[in-house]
């Protein structure tokens, strides 16, 4: 079966932003794999990253664990992470209840989270 | 008229009363010569002989216009003028001579009866004579002139009428045979003993071209017998001149020879004529050329007839087997026409029975069709036909001059491909005719059962290449049933360009696809492939149906070879909205039933892929309550040969209607029911949904496994949608099962538990879901897992975790309606 989470890399400014943007349902099954390949998009020279979830229907605690994990990624290598996840939709409450806003900035949209970065 | 009857001539009777008169006149002047009686008037006599003169001359001269009553005036005139020299000359014996002599000519030419009158005219003349110069002795002397010639005459006079009549008689005879015989249209001939020609008619001059002066005389071996068959002539006629029978007669048909050494065929009808004792052979020989040629004509009509018939039959048969070879070289597989070809070879032959023996590749031979059934022995024959590799007989029977079973070997490229043999019961056997046509049939049928084969494991390549792009396995989808059934077409050895597929998305939506690309074997199999798997990346990514039908034609359009087409329809089911929503690019509509009532999805149709550059898709949505049923199908259900497709689609929809509501049973219902038996001309492809009724309470059962969760959450989201949740409540409910889920699978799976189990209920507002598995239930610790627990905590109103002996069962608990959970 194919993969319920897709994922689209997309670079800003040069190569200075890498947007991933995830669509689909993020869970268990694809959790690893999809912060595994947003990891890798992600160069060394990039100043941040941005995880656009703005088309994501659902994610659960895998989701939120492979989030939290790409955020001690990013900020050990001096980068930033940015998440989007516009309010009122089911991942922004999943996000609030487990309290990511204390690993990295939750934005409503992926132009003011790029824009954060650089 | 000639001989005898010239007597009785006008001419004649003139002539010699002519010679009458002159002699009687001549007589009277001789009597003047000699001294006689003074008393004679020699004037009176000199005057009455020199007017008998005259008379005579008159006769004479008049020739042909005598009369007959000229000849009688003539006659008493004669009478008178005696009379009167009677009278002058006085009594003397020479008158009364005279008088006999008329009475004699009177006899001679006239009838007794005119004759009697001329007797009379006599008599009285004398008479009065007599009276007046003797009257002493009259009546002596009368007696004596007039009864002399009267008995005279009167014997005269019959004898000339016998003779008359006799003459008249074989005039008339002789002339009509005559004229039979020289106006016979065959000739006529006469031979003596030896052969010697007597008679010739007519015909016979005509016919050879000898006159009769020339034919006559000569023999006939001579004339007109060929030199080779003279001996035989003479024998011939040997034995017909000395065969008892008087009347022996023969025909026989002989070769004859024309003056001018033509020869023609003739036809001879002789027999034996034996007059006292006198032996003749005559015949009537017949030219038979025209015959003979009308008949070697209508030898070679009915030669040529028959040749054309045979023509027609080997024609025939050889147009059937074509048939049959061509039928098999388009649709048919092996078995058809194996079983074609023992039903037309027992037809044509008129046998009781056919078999073909088919080779394997150790050329061992096994019955591949028999009709009626198999024939005894037959076996053993066609191991002997197929070592000899030669159409041949067999008869039990050595009596019979055919064969019992008849047997051909089919090859194909030099091999022995099977062998055909063919029974009958006597009188009904097989000879050289029906080796013929067998030895005629065999080569074009060997072939045909080589393509057949070949055809067929091509066929068998081509469905397992069809059946590796559909899916090997449906997906579980939580709500709904899926079937679908894929028929390739009878004997089609192309590969099928229809394919469908199930892709469960996100949000527990699921896409359903049937196409069909137009261009068979490999190029649209591997069209086939890359749509399949282009279709379901794009709609994966998120992308609404019609923009995921518009890259797909993008990639026909672009990439795809020789204008490549196809048909598609693309629906995407989501049973949490309860709707549906579909783009068609020219696929015949899908259908939806809808409480037991089908009806098509119109609407949103446009031009197949690969036809325009740009063309526009649009997407349609139509509810879809639990209950119903969607059904996509590509045109091989509802295409047949000769019908108009809407009405295939009517009938598509009535067999719908009285079908289970069951996807599989309404499957197999509508290939029984609208497949031939000998299968279908085009590949058929069903795909059935069925967004099953939301139970009050349910219970499911997923494997212990990640890719569980996805459709255990649409399943979830379909119940709790029906059960009145609204969109945030769906969402939260799902996501704390989800970790329930998570947690069962982690650590159920862990403790080699292979499923979980998850069951809901409602009552009233309230929901009520336990999430049961085959683990021991770890304590929660911080981090990853613990934020798991978290969630449901905060996203439930309550959550449960009870340990039992076969698991752990959590149970999880939230109140609708209430504005989200105790967090």
């Amino acid at each position: 079966m194919e993969d319920l989470v897709q994922v689209e890399i997309e670079e800003r400014d040069g190569d200075d932003v890498v947007v991933a943007r995830l669509t689909g349902e993020l869970d268990i099954a694809g959790a690893e794999r999809t912060g595994l390949r947003i990891a890798e998009a992600v160069p060394s020279s990039a100043r941040g990253v941005v995880v656009d979830m703005t088309d994501l229907e659902f994610i659960d605690s895998s989701g939120v664990s492979m989030l939290f994990a790409l955020a001690r990624r990013v900020s050990s290598r001096r980068q930033e992470l940015r998440v989007v996840a516009p309010a009122g939709r089911p991942v922004a409450r999943v996000l609030q209840i487990v309290e990511f806003e204390r690993a990295a900035p939750v934005h409503a949209d992926v132009n003011s989270a790029v824009a954060e970065i650089a | 008229m000639r001989a005898l009857p010239e007597l009785f001539d006008v001419r004649i009777k003139a002539r010699s009363i002519a010679y009458l008169f002159g002699a009687g006149a001549l007589l009277g002047l001789l009597t003047l010569v000699f001294p006689h009686s003074p008393e004679v008037n020699d004037l009176a006599l000199v005057l009455l002989a020199s007017s008998a003169i005259v008379v005579a001359a008159v006769v004479w001269a008049s020739g042909d216009h005598v009369r007959d009553w000229h000849i009688h005036a003539v006659l008493v005139s004669g009478v008178l003028i005696v009379s009167l020299a009677n009278y002058y000359a006085g009594p003397t014996t020479l008158y009364p001579l005279l008088y006999m002599w008329a009475s004699l000519y009177a006899f001679y030419f006239f009838r007794p009866i005119e004759a009697f009158a001329h007797m009379t005219v006599v008599g009285v003349s004398y008479a009065i004579v007599l009276s007046i110069q003797d009257p002493d002795s009259a009546i002596v002397r009368w007696l004596l002139a007039v009864g002399t010639p009267l008995l005279a005459g009167l014997l005269i006079s019959s004898l000339l009428r016998r003779l008359s009549e006799r003459a008249q008689q074989l005039e008339t005879s002789e002339v009509r045979t005559r004229l039979v015989l020289d106006t016979a249209p065959d000739a006529f001939i006469t031979l003596d003993r030896d052969g010697v020609i007597l008679s010739w008619n007519a015909a016979a001059d005509r016919l050879f071209g000898y006159p009769a002066s020339e034919a006559i005389g000569r023999t006939m071996r001579a004339l007109i017998v060929p030199p080779e068959f003279g001996e035989r002539h003479d024998e011939r006629r040997q034995a017909l001149i000395v065969s008892d029978s008087p009347l022996a007669a023969e025909s026989f048909e002989v070769e004859f020879v024309r003056r001018d050494g033509s020869r023609f065929p003739g036809e001879a009808t002789v027999s034996k004529v034996d007059i006292r004792g006198q032996v003749f052979v005559s015949g009537f020989i017949t030219d038979v050329t025209e015959r003979v040629r009308r008949e070697a004509e209508r030898e070679a009509l009915l030669r040529e007839q028959a040749a054309r018939a045979e023509a027609e039959r080997v024609a025939d048969l050889v147009s059937s087997l074509q048939a049959l070879v061509d039928a098999a070289l388009a649709h048919r597989t092996l078995d058809d026409i194996l079983r074609e070809l023992v039903t037309q070879v027992r037809g044509v032959l008129d046998a009781d029975a056919a078999t073909i023996y088919l080779a394997d590749e150790g050329e061992r031979l096994s019955v591949g069709a028999s009709t009626p059934g198999e024939i005894a022995g037959g076996d053993e024959f066609a191991d002997t036909v197929a070592q000899a590799r030669e159409a041949m007989l067999s008869g039990d029977d050595p009596a019979t001059e055919g064969g019992r079973l008849v047997g051909v070997p089919l090859l194909a490229e030099g091999e022995v491909t099977g062998v055909l043999v063919a029974c009958g019961t006597p009188p009904r056997v097989f000879g050289g005719e029906d080796l013929t046509l067998l030895r005629l049939a065999a080569e074009r049928v060997g072939l045909a059962i080589a393509h057949a084969r070949v055809y067929e494991r091509e066929h068998k390549i081509a469905e397992t290449l069809q059946r590796s792009l559909l899916p090997d396995h449906l997906p579980t989808l939580p709500g709904l049933d899926v079937a679908a059934r894929y028929l390739p077409a009878a004997s089609e050895a192309e590969v099928g360009g229809d394919w469908y597929d199930v892709i469960p998305m996100a949000g527990g939506a699921v896409g359903l696809v049937m196409g069909d690309v137009a261009g068979k074997g490999l190029a649209g199999a591997s069209m086939v492939g890359r749509l399949r798997s282009a279709l379901r990346a794009y709609a994966l990514e998120g992308h609404d149906g019609a923009r995921v039908v518009e890259q797909l034609n993008r990639l026909l359009w672009t990439e795809a070879e020789d204008s490549q087409m196809a048909t598609m329809l693309y629906v995407i089911v989501d049973p949490a909205a309860n709707s549906v929503r579909w783009v068609n690019a020219g696929h015949p509509a899908p259908l939806m039933v809808v409480a037991g009532e089908p009806g098509f999805l119109e609407g949103a149709g446009s031009v197949p892929l690969g036809v325009l550059p740009f063309p526009t898709y649009e997407e349609v949505s139509a509810p879809m309550n639990p209950g119903s049923t969607l059904l996509l199908y590509t045109d091989g259900l509802v295409e047949r040969p000769g019908e108009n497709i809407d009405d295939g689609m009517a009938e598509l929809a009535a067999r719908v209607r009285e079908a289970p509501e069951d996807p599989d049973a309404l499957c197999d219902h509508l290939l029984a029911t609208l497949v031939p038996a000998g299968g279908a001309m085009d590949d058929v492809a069903i795909l059935t949904l069925r967004n099953l009724p939301v139970p009050e309470r349910f219970t499911a059962e997923f494997p212990a496994e990640p890719e569980s969760l996805a459709p255990m959450r649409s399943m979830l989201r379909r119940w709790l949608s029906h059960a009145g949740a609204d969109e945030m409540e769906i969402a939260e409910i799902t996501t704390a099962c989800g970790e329930a889920a998570t947690n069962a699978i982690e650590h159920g799976g862990a403790s080699g538990g292979t499923s979980f189990e998850v069951s809901g209920s409602r009552n009233d507002r309230e929901v009520e879901l336990a999430v049961r598995d085959q683990g021991s239930w770890r304590e929660e610790r911080q981090g990853d897992h613990g934020r798991g627990l978290d969630l449901m905590r905060t996203l439930m109103d309550s959550v449960g975790v009870e340990p039992t002996d076969e698991g752990t069962v959590v149970s999880l608990r939230r109140r609708l309606g209430a504005g989200g959970g105790s967090a």
